[in-house]
């Protein structure tokens, strides 16, 4: 047997590149550059595509290939590039001041992870999982830590597009839960999910576009003339 | 097949009126589309009343008298929308409302109803997919769809305060339903285990409710949490209800009418399904104190803004809100009268809640504004039509007797004494009541009075007869409900309260 093969060389390639989702999502906190959130967004949805690749291979999961795939081309690829072509047309590349500055917002993101795992842990049923179907479970901490850090983000930030990086990195902490949790939905809720990220970008690409047009900011909390 | 028929037809004339380009066509075509699918939906509803739930494609889709029942409402508001917007579309492009900044109106005023009639028919697509879905992934990527389908119909004036609207609908409605997907994922995580099935069946519903006394406990609760505020953001259930006076104002009326009365049924049939299956594994006591809670909030937020009021547009979202709430309290006092009162109510409401709308953009387009202080009161005069049908609305939608929302309404009471709810009994019939009274006296300032000498506004087929049938329907309900209906109505609460 190769080690390749070895259930627990996958349990330790996924714990480490779970580890690295993790790290890159709190990379993105403090980062203030457009294009580079972008572009932290794409690896982190890589490294997604790799650990449901690695979990379909040990689970004989098939189903899980394609989502795997799925993720690559369009979370890594296609999002990554309509979003850039957004702040190319709109030509705001940088972030104005977050609400919170950046060190206390590292701080709260380490806060929220630690809920992660706390809120992980009654999930956790040792007496019945085997070393095969145990691989991935420790991914749900990450999962539900990616939620809360891209909920966290979209209040603090105030670019229309950063609040639609946010929303997709909640969605991507769900893919992860997903996939850590039952090895994925079924294949037709899977497809739908990503239809719906997909024309979700597409249509807040358009929404950002024309509020950086029509206000000469993205700046969502100019949006206030609706009250009461 | 005649699940599929629903389906297809909206699904097949969207891309119809956007190829067709002219207006009379693509009128045409949603009028067909929408008379077809109501025709579909009568006929799904009697079907499942005589033989029961109705599948296809080995229960992919799945219509039980629940999902009949939203089916039903939802192609009939989808019609009487139809109708309405002939007449109001024409009148915007007569008076060239569309945007005051551009100057190629001909241009545009195509372009916009081009928007409008092919992204309607895929709205209500997207509405009846939801009800259909037997798959709850399904179903959450439907309700999904329902926000991406209108997002550009709200925007669909372009001023400023739309794109404003637009990205509140989107943002707020995009984070709620990632919690309702979270909350899925759980359920199909503690379904998962007991069923250990990984095809498609292994999420619909029609499986799940047979093992839900089964599930894991934890994940349930967690589960059912996640999609309450999941749900409840996209019915607009305080406190995540702040999308709605915004996307409400700034839609075209027959857009506002179709979220407040399809919409909403929409997330609750979604919540619904849910509250079932957390009811068996949990039993029903745990969701009815949460449920009791953000219905009674939703009633007590809407109460000061509607009676502070400054835009009759926004005072219908808050009455929507305040209606979201009342069902969601039933659904919380639970028990057979408690959903009877629920189901009873959504029915109700969403044939009453469109008439208020209409003449509420009657009226918004007769006096180009939609703000009290710049109307002069009087309206019957210049209006008498929309001026009756609103004031008439009103009192049917704050559930005074003889409409058919004070039935509701008095059903909803009696299952909250008969559940021993006491003090959420008093909290409902005070805000009923604050809510009743300031309604009342904003609409009968702006409809009453002496005549301020407006132009008797011109009056358009479409507008009048929507506006004319409307009422008609409702004070017919308000003394008799058909049989048929009824027992629809009531065999989709037996549905819910057999699961307990």
């Amino acid at each position: 047997m190769s080690f390749i093969d070895d259930p627990q060389f996958g349990n330790t390639m996924i714990t480490l590149m779970a580890a690295l989702v993790l790290v890159l999502q709190i990379a993105t906190v403090g980062q203030r550059w457009l294009i580079t959130t972008i572009r932290i967004f794409a690896v982190q949805s890589f490294f997604l595509a790799a650990i449901a690749g690695t979990i379909a291979f040990f689970n004989q999961a098939n189903h899980l290939y394609i989502a795997a795939l799925l993720t690559l081309v369009l979370k890594a690829i296609l999002l990554p590039f309509l979003l850039e072509r957004t702040v190319e047309r709109v030509g705001i590349r940088k972030e104005i001041e977050p609400l919170i500055n950046v060190p206390l917002s590292l701080l709260i993101s380490g806060c929220l992870t630690l809920v992660g795992y706390v809120v992980a842990e009654s999930f956790y049923h040792p007496e019945e999982t085997s070393a095969q179907s145990a691989l991935g479970h420790n991914t749900l901490a990450v999962a539900i830590a990616l939620f809360l850090i891209g909920f966290f983000m979209m209040l603090n930030r105030r670019k229309a597009l950063t609040q639609v990086l946010g929303l997709l990195s909640m969605e991507n902490g769900l893919f992860l839960a997903a996939i850590s949790l039952t090895y994925g939905m079924p294949l037709v809720v899977e497809l739908g999910i990503f239809f719906d990220v997909l024309v979700a970008v597409m249509v807040f690409g358009i929404l950002a576009y024309r509020i950086g047009e029509s206000f000469d900011s993205m700046d969502v909390s100019k949006l206030r003339s609706l009250r009461g | 097949m005649i699940l599929l028929w629903l389906l297809l037809i909206p699904f097949v004339a969207g891309p119809l009126a956007f190829v067709l380009r002219r207006r009379p066509f693509m009128e045409a075509v949603n009028l067909a589309t929408f008379a077809l699918v109501a025709c579909l939906a009568a006929a799904l509803s009697a079907q499942v009343l005589q033989r029961g739930p109705v599948s296809f494609w080995d229960g992919f889709l799945y219509a039980d008298a629940l999902s009949a029942l939203i089916v039903l409402l939802t192609a009939f508001v989808a019609l009487v929308c139809s109708i309405y917007a002939v007449g109001y579309f024409r009148h915007d492009e007569k008076y060239t409302f569309f945007d005051e900044n551009e100057e190629v109106l001909g241009e545009l005023a195509v372009y916009k109803l081009r928007k409008y009639y092919s992204l309607m028919p895929l709205f209500v697509f997207s509405m009846l997919l939801v009800a259909l879905a037997n798959n709850l992934g399904i179903l959450w990527v439907a309700i999904e769809l329902t926000t991406l389908a209108s997002v550009f119909l709200v925007t669909f004036y372009g001023r400023k305060t739309s794109l404003e609207a637009a990205w509140k609908y989107a943002i707020i409605g995009g984070v709620g339903l990632s919690m309702a997907l979270f909350g899925t994922i759980l359920t199909y995580y503690s379904a998962h285990r007991i069923q250990g099935t990984e095809t498609l069946a292994g999420l619909n519903w029609s499986v799940l409710v047979q093992n839900a006394a089964r599930f894991d406990k934890t994940t349930m609760r967690l589960a059912f949490i996640l999609i309450l505020l999941g749900y409840g953001t996209k019915a607009g259930i305080a406190p995540m209800h702040t999308w709605k006076p915004d996307a409400y104002s700034e839609a075209p009326v027959p857009v506002a009418a179709m979220l407040a009365a399809g919409v909403l049924n929409c997330a609750l049939y979604g919540l619904v399904r849910f509250y079932v299956l957390t009811s068996k594994c949990l039993g029903p006591q745990f969701g009815s104190q949460i449920l009791i809670v953000f219905g009674l909030l939703s009633m007590g937020v809407a109460v000061p803004f509607v009676l502070v009021q400054r835009s009759f547009r926004r005072l219908l979202a808050y009455s929507s809100i305040d209606h979201g709430g009342i069902m969601v309290l039933a659904l919380g006092f639970g028990g057979p009268l408690g959903i009877l009162g629920m189901l009873l109510h959504m029915t109700f409401h969403s044939i009453t809640k469109p008439l208020l709308f209409f003449s509420a953009g009657n009226i918004q387009q007769h006096l180009k504004t939609d703000l009290f202080r710049k109307a002069k009161g009087g309206l019957i005069h210049s209006m008498p039509w929309s001026g009756a049908g609103f004031l008439m609305a009103t009192l049917a939608v704050t559930g005074s007797p003889p409409f058919s929302l004070f039935q509701s309404e008095f059903t909803i009471l009696r299952a909250a004494f008969g559940g021993g709810y006491l003090l959420p009994a008093i909290l409902f019939v005070s805000f009923l009541v604050a809510i009743f009274s300031g309604f009342l006296v904003h609409i009968a300032n702006l409809v009453l009075g002496p005549d301020p000498g407006l132009p008797p506004a011109e009056t358009c087929r479409w507008k009048k007869s929507s506006l004319l049938g409307l009422a008609t329907v409702i004070i017919v309900l308000g003394f008799w409900i058909p049989a048929p209906l009824f027992s629809l109505i009531q065999s989709a609460a037996d549905l819910v309260v057999s699961a307990r």
